[in-house]
Formats: C-alpha cells, sequence, structure tokens
C-alpha cells in the first residue's frame, strides 16, 4: 500500500512536470522569431504568401488557443508536423533516439566500469601516490568545459593524427528498424571519439564517489571482521565492499544517463552525430516548434522515468530502503 | 569555542587559502579587472582590429606595432585580447548570477522553513519541479525564452541555480527553527522579518557557503556552453565560450590556436575555482574532508 502511495504520487509529480515544463517551454519557443520566415523563400515570397503560410501553420491564432491546439493535439498522441522536414515530429524524434541512445549507453558503461575501478584502486590506499593522483585528476576532468573537451579530441584524434574520423556516424547496420553504428568497424571508429567526450567527466564523477564510499567502508566494522575471518582481499573488495558503495554509484549512473541525452546535444553537435541533442539545437535555430516541443517533452519523460528507476532499485539494492519506504 | 581554538582556526583558513590553485584564481581575476590595460587590443572596438590579419598563427607581429602573441580569429582579433575580454564576461557573469541565486535560494530556503506549511509546500514543489530537470535543459529553455544579451544570460542561470541553494538551506533552516533560541525570538515583539534575517539566516548560511564556488565553477562552464551553441552573449562581445565557438570551424584546417587557448583560459579557470572550492568546502564542513 505504502509503495501504492510512493508510486501513484511520483506519477502526479512527474505529471505536474511535464504541464508546467510543456507551458513554459510552449511560452519560450513562441516568443523568440517567426518560424514563417524559415520556411517560405524570403526573396521570393509576396506579402500574401507569407499571409497564407501564417494561417496555415495556425500561427495567426493568439498564443492560448495555440496551447490548446497543442494539447489537444497531443492527447490523439501527436505533436505535429515539423515545419522543416515535415514529417510527424514525434516520429523525427524516435528516428533519431538510437544515435543517442548508443553514444550515451556506451559513454556511462565505460564511465562506471573505469570509475569504480579507479575509485576502488584509490579508496583502498587513502593518501598513497595512486590516491592523491586520482583526487586531483579527477577535478581537472571534471572541470573541461565538454564543448571544448570534445573539440580538443577532434584537434588531437582526428586532425593532427589521422586515427578516428572527425565527425559523423559512419556506416550503420539496420537493426529493429533502427540504425545502429556499434555494429560495423566503421561505425565503431566513428564512436570512438564522441563517447570518448561524454565519458571522461563522467569517469572522473564516478571514481570520485566510488573513492570516497570505499574509504568509508573499508574503516568499517565489517571489513574488519572478513579480514580477522581470513578472507582474500579480491574476494572482501568484489564481494563486500563493491555492494556497500553500489547505491550512490547508481544514483549518478542513472542521473548521468538521464542528463546524458540532454547534454549529448553538445557532444553530438561538434561531432555531426545525428541524435536527437542536435535535432533539439538544429530545431531551436531554424525554430521548428513542433520539434523542439518533441523533444523536450522526450528527454524530460526520460530524465522523470529514470530517477524513478533509480529509486526502485535503490530498493532492490539496499534492504535498508525497503523497511524505511 | 574558546578564543585560542578560534585564532588557530583562522589561523589555519588563512594558511590553508594560500594554495597553487587561489594564487592562480587570483590572477585571474586580476588579469580580468586589468584587462583593458593588459590587452593589446580592444577586441570589442572594430577600429582597432585588421582584418586582413585575421588567422595569423601565433607570435605573427601586428601592422599595429604589438605580437599576436597567440594569433589572430578569423576576424583578425588578437586571441591573447580576446582571452581577457572574455575573462571578464565570464566573471561577471558566473559570479553575479551565482551570488544572486544564492540570495535568492538562501531568503526562500529560510523563508520556507520558518513559515511552514502552505508556503513550504509552494516553494519546495517550485524547487523539486526545477531541480528534476537536467541543468542544461532549464538552461536552455530559460536562455531561449529570454534571447541573448549578457544581462539575460544571468538571469538564465539565476533561473537555473536558486533552486540548489533553496533545497540545501531549507534543510539546515528546519533544524535551526526547531531550536530554543528561535521559540526565544519569536515571544519577543519582533517582526517576522526581523526574525528571519537577523536570527534564522545568519545560522543557516553555511551550506549556502560551501555550495557557492562549486556553483560558480558551474555557472562559468554553463555560461561558456551556452555562448558555444549560439545562445548566450553576442558575438561583438565575445566571451571565452563564444571565443571557443568561432575557433571551430577552423580547428578542422589545422588553425588550432583559436580555440585551443581561449579553452584553455576557460579550463584553468574552472578549475582553479573547483579547487578553491574543495578547500572552502574542507575548512567549512569536516564531514566532507574524506572526499
Amino acid at each position: 500500500m505504502a509503495l501504492f502511495k510512493v508510486i501513484s504520487g511520483r506519477l502526479y509529480q512527474a505529471f505536474l512536470l511535464l504541464v508546467v515544463m510543456s507551458l513554459i517551454g510552449f511560452v519560450g519557443i513562441h516568443s523568440v522569431g517567426n518560424p514563417v520566415y524559415n520556411i517560405v523563400n524570403i526573396e521570393t515570397a509576396t506579402p500574401d504568401d507569407i499571409r497564407r503560410a501564417t494561417e496555415l501553420l495556425g500561427l495567426d491564432q493568439p498564443l492560448w488557443r495555440q496551447y490548446l491546439v497543442f494539447v489537444q493535439n497531443l492527447a490523439t498522441g501527436s505533436f505535429g508536423t515539423s515545419y522543416i522536414y515535415h514529417l510527424p515530429a514525434f516520429e523525427l524524434v524516435l528516428s533519431k533516439l538510437s544515435a543517442t541512445i548508443e553514444l550515451a549507453a556506451f559513454a556511462i558503461l565505460i564511465a562506471a566500469a573505469a570509475g569504480t575501478g579507479l575509485g576502488l584502486l584509490a579508496g583502498t590506499r587513502p593518501g598513497t601516490l595512486v590516491d592523491r593522483m586520482v583526487v586531483i585528476v579527477t577535478v581537472y576532468a571534471l572541470s573541461v568545459p565538454s564543448f571544448w573537451l570534445s573539440m580538443m579530441l577532434v584537434l588531437f584524434g582526428a586532425v593532427m593524427t589521422g586515427w578516428f574520423p572527425s565527425g559523423g556516424r559512419g556506416s550503420t547496420v539496420d537493426l529493429f528498424g533502427w540504425e545502429w553504428s556499434f555494429l560495423t568497424a566503421d561505425g565503431l571508429k566513428h564512436l570512438v571519439l564522441p563517447v570518448l567526450a561524454l565519458a571522461i567527466p563522467n569517469i572522473a564523477l564516478i571514481a570520485r564517489l566510488a573513492r570516497a564510499g570505499t574509504v568509508e567502508v573499508q574503516r568499517a566494522d565489517f571489513v574488519r571482521f572478513c579480514l580477522a575471518k581470513g578472507l582474500s582481499d579480491r574476494h572482501i573488495l568484489f564481494r563486500h565492499t563493491l555492494p556497500n558503495i553500489s547505491l550512490p554509484i547508481v544514483t549518478i549512473v542513472g542521473l548521468q544517463f538521464g542528463g546524458m541525452l540532454a547534454f549529448a546535444m553538445v557532444v553530438e553537435s561538434i561531432f555531426a552525430w545525428p541524435g536527437v541533442g542536435k535535432l533539439l539545437i538544429d530545431s531551436i535555430q531554424l525554430l521548428d516548434r513542433p520539434v523542439v516541443m518533441a523533444t523536450l517533452t522526450f528527454v524530460a519523460i526520460t530524465f522523470v522515468a529514470l530517477n524513478a528507476i533509480v529509486d526502485l532499485l535503490y530498493a532492490v539494492l539496499d534492504p535498508r530502503v525497503r523497511i524505511s519506504a | 569555542m574558546t578564543i585560542m581554538t578560534s585564532l588557530r582556526l583562522s589561523q589555519r583558513r588563512i594558511r590553508g587559502a594560500l594554495t597553487l590553485p587561489n594564487g592562480i584564481l587570483a590572477l585571474f581575476v586580476l588579469a580580468a579587472i586589468t584587462a583593458p590595460v593588459l590587452a593589446p587590443q580592444n577586441p570589442y572596438d572594430m577600429l582597432q582590429i585588421l582584418g586582413w590579419e585575421a588567422s595569423s598563427p601565433p607570435g605573427t607581429m601586428s601592422g599595429n606595432g604589438y605580437r599576436y602573441l597567440l594569433g589572430t580569429d578569423g576576424l583578425g582579433r588578437d586571441i591573447a585580447s580576446c582571452i581577457l575580454y572574455g575573462l571578464r564576461i565570464s566573471l561577471v557573469v558566473s559570479v553575479v548570477s551565482a551570488a544572486a541565486a544564492a540570495a535568492i535560494g538562501l531568503t526562500l530556503g529560510v523563508v520556507a522553513a520558518y513559515f511552514g506549511r502552505w508556503v513550504d509546500a509552494v516553494i519546495m514543489r517550485a524547487v523539486d519541479l526545477q531541480l528534476s530537470l537536467p541543468t542544461m535543459l532549464v538552461a536552455l529553455i530559460a536562455i531561449v525564452t529570454l534571447g541573448p544579451g549578457v544581462d539575460r544570460i544571468i538571469l538564465a542561470l539565476i533561473i537555473v541555480q536558486w533552486a540548489t541553494y533553496a533545497r540545501v538551506v531549507r534543510s539546515v533552516a528546519l533544524s535551526e527553527a526547531g531550536k530554543p533560541y528561535v521559540d526565544a525570538v519569536r515571544t519577543m515583539p519582533l517582526s517576522h522579518g526581523r526574525i528571519i534575517l537577523r536570527h534564522l539566516l545568519p545560522n543557516s548560511i553555511a551550506p549556502a557557503i560551501t555550495l557557492l564556488p562549486i556553483e560558480i565553477g558551474h555557472a562559468v562552464a554553463l555560461e561558456a556552453t551556452l555562448s558555444f551553441l549560439g545562445l548566450g552573449v553576442p558575438m561583438d562581445q565575445p566571451s571565452l565560450g563564444s571565443t571557443v565557438a568561432n575557433g571551430f570551424q577552423y580547428l578542422l584546417t589545422g588553425q588550432y590556436w583559436i580555440s585551443l587557448f581561449p579553452g584553455f583560459a576557460l579550463f584553468a579557470l574552472i578549475a582553479a575555482i573547483n579547487f578553491a572550492g574543495e578547500d572552502i568546502r574542507r575548512l567549512w564542513d569536516p564531514r566532507s574532508r574524506s572526499l
């Protein structure tokens, strides 16, 4: 019963969030520019053409009526049609999804593995050279602005050495109706730099968390008990320490994965990676309002859903949470 | 706390503050303040820019009689001068927005904790809404709505940042508000405003102070990112982010200096702020010392 209450409360809050966000986003994107000028040919269009295009898009209506139309369309599952691509906006977002997902998934997997590894390495040897190196290097890694990191990866990984391509997805393979790059050698090569750009700050973040957790857990009585019992260091580390530090790591992995869907737009713009983030940036610049709304809603829903999943995982990973909830 | 221990503590604080990153940070601030004197060129003044010296590599002599130490960009602007002037914008935007966000968040957090009930509910729901979306997304919506410009970007960053302060401060203020001294002042004929400002707020301020440097670092990065995406400060007022962005198209043809150096300055600035923030946190919050 308590669980039901928690879930319904969360759903209600998520719903409220989406309503408020759609309202703010709607007013926001409708307060800038006039998309008609991006649609008609500005040199040949007569005032009559412009007027007709405006009426066709419903832009002559007052804002509140446009919002009502938007909500009405939403109730039938439609975000409207893209002004630029003349495709249903939500389908357009979905078609770009596989590119962003494979980027974010690879980045977060690498970050989780490398970050946890570094954190355990440093945390079991507090105060040593390795530990201090990890602590200092991670601050630097967290300070690099992601767009500059991406550009430096382009400069050193592509322009100067020619090891990796500087942008694009390379050749893709169709699987389950989506295009995937990681299934071809060429696609994998294209993935390396953008994945690194997304992963590096997250490796640092996870390493710091894992290190702090390890330092704390290593001092705990149960670790000393395990030592007294004669268990090997490796056994203690992976069977006892790791599960105990996993909670904050799972949280940050979930949150960062959601954040990546939003933050990937910088990395995607630089590497010309045709994902959701690049679509959002391009649509904002082209004033393609239906696509902007569809993308914003999609990212928000994903983020909220991931938050909820993380909360549920808590209960699975930590029995204490189950009892107190 | 005796006078001696507090003296020793403040001594430790002063000594702790004399680190390399803090020195670098001080240099950055100094460079930003003295930019008009230090910079050989004013990159905002088109008359001082020689268009035919565009994209000169580092070390080229200028026709104006000085050396382009770090080269010029695609318009002929001296990169070193762009960095110095860009620093001003980055620092002003981040410090002003973080300070304003801290003031707003602090006040709302304390007010929520003091009044409780519906005031608390309204403020905290707004905080929840704000924090349940990725920062970048909130910043993006805000800046698109507000439009470009330095004042707009400050406003957008305030909108992004206030909620974090409000949440952290409220949790501390809640426990403070339950203490006997607050009950005691509540029995006196003092206005709510006075109790909040003179008694509750000073005792709830610590977490906001440890948060401030971290948020300033975030603000520098966010401003640069928004400017990089072409949504931040306008092109004729180059910030560090937009200077880096300008260089992107030249990067692929090997003219690395346009984005390399300003980006490195940005990176060093954020790193220095983050290290300073770590120091402050260590001194103010003993629990995080193991981090």
